[in-house]
């Protein structure tokens, strides 16, 4: 690990961050006052059968209770961008974009072993990555309190959907690190992880709409990550087992492929 | 200088049968070489004649096929950081962060190679990268000012060795001699600088030994004296009324008249033709000093043409 580099790569970050930071936390916000506007509604809604109630759910998550707005929070689209841009762009853009633009070669001429790059890299997105969550889950709290519904929900369970989220997302970093190591050109380590997170989460939505293939969710990393059941006290160990393995193997992958390339002069 | 320089008696840079192969291409084929400390190196070849392979190869870029190898007394594959620590590279064709300012992008360099920027100033003094240069972004430089930034990232903090990979690519004329004589004062001072080119002239100008490489082979390693010593110089003169009978000079060659013109090569010494033409008949007498491209060349001229690799 280098701090340097640790501290550069977080500074090269650090407009993005703020952006998101700030739009995370209005995100985050939004959700409660969502929740407490639309939630007897869409319960209404369900319950006439007008539309089935599956419909109404998106992944894990649903406006039918916090603890669902909450989990809808971090699966929605908007969610997955704000994380994406680091857990996707920044970790496939770390050493294959590096390595496209020419700067790995003068990177690599210092004395920094290429496991030191790979951590120092890593641990920068672990920490933009964690400085997200932790905007998403304070602006979710924010509008809790705003909305004053603090007593439909533990907020001491609030550590437990933090550190289930950073695995969640540490997992498509570790796989965005993966496939940077291993390729000369960001288009397809960016290309490469992009599908692998899309694939993940077309499994996690797939199932939740059409009941009859539910079974697809238990194959997306995002059914792993579930703050419903977090926040109901309802914590499975084995979503955080599935997905530290999820971290581990492209961790183990990279550590083993980076340092055995041959890193030819760039075109 | 640090104290702990590598001791007198061991070279720079050992390599022992050292060779990089992509399949069926060698790029670098069973390379034995010396660089003694203190000493320019210069390492010649066409593109794709294996030089940045070697380079990449010694500073753990890429790893051997085969074949062992040194630099600064540690082995390239087991102590390449501890060899990165104590060496300054420029790689060919320099690309450094657009983002950063000038100076910026020099800290940020230094800070990660850990040791104080010792001749920065000297550096951008000699090659004309003022504080108001340095201020601006990498990205509004023109290709000359990103060379100078190289050069000055490569030997700001000082290194016991320099590996430069066409150092002199896209600097002017005058900046080309102000890089000169920045190797020049590090020769006078001890360093050590590996120095790849394909423009003999700065080679022949700068460096003290020269290796030519062709197709991943070394061809030839010698001092760049000795190497114009062995080759032909070429010989014009003019004589009053015909041309004199020079078939007693030895290593004259390639003889050709043309009315009072005699045209020739020398190979060897030069003081027995002056004697064999000192004589009030000549007219006019032109001896052009051998230079290394014909060295080159004719490393080059007689075999198939070097398989292109990507270094």
């Amino acid at each position: 690990m280098n701090g340097r580099l640790l501290l550069q790569t977080i500074r090269w970050n650090q407009s993005r961050l703020i952006t998101l930071v700030i739009a995370g936390f209005a995100w985050g916000a939004l959700i409660p006052t969502v929740y407490v506007s639309f939630s007897d509604a869409l319960r209404e809604l369900a319950n006439s059968g007008a539309i089935p109630e599956q419909l109404l759910n998106f992944g894990s998550g649903s406006l039918f209770t916090l603890p669902g707005a909450i989990t809808l929070g971090f699966q929605h689209p908007l969610a997955l961008a704000f994380l994406g841009i680091f857990a996707v762009g920044t970790t496939t853009a770390a050493i294959a974009g590096e390595r496209e633009r020419g700067t790995l070669e003068v990177l690599l001429s210092r004395p920094l072993s290429r496991h030191a790059l790979y951590l120092t890299v890593g641990a920068a997105v672990l920490v933009l990555l964690a400085i997200e969550l932790v905007a998403l889950l304070g602006g979710q709290l924010a509008g809790i309190t705003i909305q004053g519904i603090n007593d439909q929900i533990d907020l001491g369970y609030l550590p437990l959907v933090f550190a289930n989220g950073l695995l969640l997302w540490s997992a498509f970093a570790a796989f965005g690190m993966a496939a940077s190591v291993s390729f000369d050109r960001h288009a397809p380590a960016l290309g490469l992880t992009m599908a692998y997170l899309l694939v993940n989460y077309f499994l996690e939505i797939l199932g939740s709409l059409w009941t009859d293939v539910d079974w697809s969710q238990e194959y997306s990393l995002f059914h792993h990550f579930n703050p419903t059941e977090i926040l109901t006290g309802k914590t499975d160990p084995m979503d955080f087992v599935i997905l530290g393995i999820a971290v581990l193997v492209p961790v183990v992958i990279a550590w083993i492929v980076f340092p055995r390339r041959d890193l030819a002069a760039p075109d | 200088m640090e104290s702990d320089q590598q001791p007198a008696a061991e070279p720079a840079i050992r390599t022992h049968g050292l060779s990089k192969h992509y399949g069926s291409v060698h790029a670098l084929n069973a390379l034995d070489l010396e660089v003694q400390a203190g000493e320019i190196f210069g390492f010649l070849g066409p593109n794709g004649a294996g030089k940045s392979t070697t380079i990449r190869t010694l500073l753990g870029y890429l790893h051997p096929t085969a074949g062992s190898a040194t630099v600064l007394g540690m082995d390239i594959v087991s102590d390449s950081v501890g060899i990165r620590r104590r060496t300054g590279y420029l790689p060919g064709g320099i690309a450094i962060y657009d983002s950063l300012s000038g100076a910026d992008a020099l800290d940020y360099l230094n800070d990660l190679q850990g040791r104080p920027p010792v001749r920065r100033d000297a550096l951008c003094e000699r090659l004309q990268m003022p504080a108001s240069v340095l201020k601006r972004r990498v990205r509004d430089y023109s290709r000359g000012m990103r060379q100078k930034l190289g050069v000055i990232q490569a030997l700001q903090h000082d290194p016991d060795l320099a590996v430069l990979d066409e150092p002199t690519e896209g600097l002017d004329p005058l900046m080309q001699q102000a890089f000169y004589g920045i190797m020049d004062d590090l020769r006078d001072e001890g360093r050590t600088i590996f120095f790849s080119s394909h423009v003999l002239s700065e080679v022949e100008r700068i460096c003290d030994r020269v290796a030519i490489i062709r197709a991943g082979r070394l061809m030839a390693l010698q001092h760049v004296d000795e190497l114009l010593a062995r080759r032909k110089r070429t010989i014009h003169l003019r004589w009053r009324d015909g041309v004199p009978d020079l078939s007693s000079v030895p290593g004259l060659a390639d003889v050709k008249v043309d009315g009072d013109r005699l045209s020739a090569t020398l190979l060897g010494e030069v003081a027995p033709f002056v004697r064999a033409v000192a004589s009030p008949m000549l007219l006019d007498l032109t001896i052009e000093p051998a230079r290394l491209e014909e060295a080159f060349l004719e490393f080059y001229a007689e075999d198939e043409p070097a398989e292109e690799v990507r270094e």
